[in-house]
């Protein structure tokens, strides 16, 4: 599904289908209940394409991994009618490019400035469940393990996080275009 | 009731149901929350609001892997204390062992100032020279450790990519183990990359070795005259993990070699370096210009490591850590000056 803008695509052949044989057995491995993978990659890849044409991302692989695992989880979520525990992680090994090429992030990283600054104005907890669910796609239960805290704690800290992150894109007049 | 107080409960449950939905509903969950919306066009607007800036955030994912193995938590604390936590671990870490992999950025002379420097941490630069005097690049996501003993120098390949320029040593042999495969140098350079299925191993200069760890056989093929095979330049291996075996030797041209190697950053190393000289080296290589408003501006010293191909990141640095403000004058175009203290 190459994109039209010949920079776009030339961006995606570069940056985001070499990651695709990965990201499929992962999701084979991961999600072995969900039948349609190609329809969720497409979707990620749309996700993904969208998400670019307003704005940078850090990382393609790792923003395609996530978003894939919360497709995946959805539609988990709508086969079963009810919430799949605990096969939401993502190894962040795997999450982790690992292949040649310059990353985005050191070329257009200027839009992100405002997302970072963002969270690193939030208070400890919040900044640091964010930075876990967010930056290493982590779920909330692993969040919840990796810093000593229940899930509820996590999901709290984490809506103040968001709260005041939106509230922060107020003030730096930062358009939410997704 | 208070309509101030109704907007904030309002924002404060659009983030708790954003998140909850994110972690999936439960079936009274979801009806709760149709009750929600329902009952306000504001309670709609707020949830829609926050459920594009939690997908906002996405934008971040992957942000800088390349430093830490295992998540931080801390990765975006304010700058003052992420700079001092950074630098412990290496300390403590160069007394038993090297501990490679983290960007690294020296500043002196300069006030410690104020807000975060997302830029610095953005700026990686992922090239060290060991107490041997060979120089190891990382690309991006790898992590090495090291250790050197008198007799030997080993080094492991967790994860990831790296190539090694060998100092010459034939008392100690350079060792680097990835995945079970041991390759072996003694004054080369060479390229490693783990990846979960295979280690690729490509020579860009003298000779290595290839074996099984655990075995201590060659995987290049039984000895030629008493002498074990070995990798020359330009020739590249893929051995193959569990069960261990070399599935392809094949010759690479000096073009391919390039192409391999392309990933590794071209480095602007500077050491109590005038700004004016830093900023020569990035004009040179690089379709951006970068001008200085006055000449005293020039003679500011600074140390700093940075890829040449990384102006936003140094402009970013100036203006979070140095005090200039950048203007873009063009496209092409950007102007460092003293900001204007109020």
């Amino acid at each position: 599904m190459p994109p039209p803008d010949p920079e776009l695509a030339l961006w995606f052949a570069q940056e985001v289908q070499p990651h695709e044989a990965a990201l499929r057995g992962w999701m084979a491995a991961r999600f072995p209940a969900v039948r349609d993978v190609d329809d969720l990659v497409q979707e990620a890849y749309s996700r993904l394409i969208r998400t670019r044409r307003t704005g940078s991302i850090a990382c393609a692989r790792a923003f395609l991994f996530v978003t894939a695992r919360n497709l995946a989880l959805n539609h988990l979520r709508h086969q079963q009618h009810e919430r799949p525990a605990g096969v939401a992680e993502i190894d962040p090994s795997i999450v982790a490019d690992e292949r040649p090429g310059v990353p985005e992030s050191l070329a257009r990283a200027e839009d992100l400035q405002v997302l970072v600054r963002a969270i690193e104005a939030l208070p400890e907890r919040c900044r640091q469940v964010v930075t876990l669910r967010k930056i290493y796609g982590l779920s909330q239960k692993e969040t919840a393990e990796r810093l000593g805290i229940t899930e509820p704690t996590v999901e709290a800290q984490g809506a103040i996080g968001l709260r005041k992150c939106i509230e922060y894109f107020r003030r730096q007049g930062y358009r939410l275009n997704l | 009731m208070n309509p101030k107080t109704t907007a904030a409960t309002a924002t404060r449950d659009a983030a708790l149901w954003t998140l909850r939905c994110d972690r999936g509903l439960s079936a009274s969950e979801q009806d709760e929350l149709s009750q929600w919306l329902a009952g306000d066009p504001r309670h709609r607007d707020a949830f829609g609001e926050h459920r594009r800036g939690w997908d906002e955030l996405d934008r971040l994912a992957g942000l800088q892997t390349s430093v830490q193995a295992v998540p931080d938590p801390d990765l975006l604390a304010p700058a003052r204390n992420r700079r001092l936590r950074r630098f412990v671990p290496i300390a403590l870490g160069l007394a038993a062992a090297v501990v490679l992999g983290l960007g690294f950025l020296r500043s002196r002379a300069v006030p410690d100032s104020g807000p975060a420097t997302a830029a610095a941490a953005l700026a990686l630069i992922e090239r060290r020279t060991l107490s041997d005097g060979s120089v190891l690049e990382l690309n991006r996501g790898a992590v090495v450790t090291g250790r050197f003993t008198a007799q030997e120098r080993r080094v492991a390949l967790e994860r990831g990519e790296a190539h090694f320029k060998v100092a010459h040593d034939a008392a100690r042999p350079f060792m680097v183990e990835a995945g079970g495969v041991t390759v072996r140098a003694v004054g080369t350079a060479f390229t490693v990359q783990l990846d979960p299925t295979r280690v690729r191993v490509l020579v860009t200069e003298g000779k290595v070795r290839v074996d099984d760890s655990a075995k201590g056989q060659s995987l290049l093929g039984a000895a030629v005259d008493g002498e074990p095979p070995v990798l020359s330049a330009g020739q590249s291996a893929v051995v193959t993990l569990a069960p261990t075996a070399v599935s392809h030797i094949g010759k690479i041209s000096a073009t391919e070699i390039a192409t391999q190697l392309a990933w590794q950053p071209r480095l602007l190393d500077f050491t109590d370096a005038p700004l004016a000289e830093i900023v020569g080296a990035f004009n040179r290589g690089n379709p951006v210009r970068l001008v200085l408003a006055d000449a005293a501006l020039g003679e500011m010293r600074l140390s700093a490591t940075f890829r040449s191909d990384n102006v936003e990141g140094f402009v970013h640095l100036m203006e979070s850590d140095f005090g200039l403000h950048a203007e873009r004058t063009g496209d092409r175009q950007i102007v460092l000056r003293r900001a204007v203290r109020p």
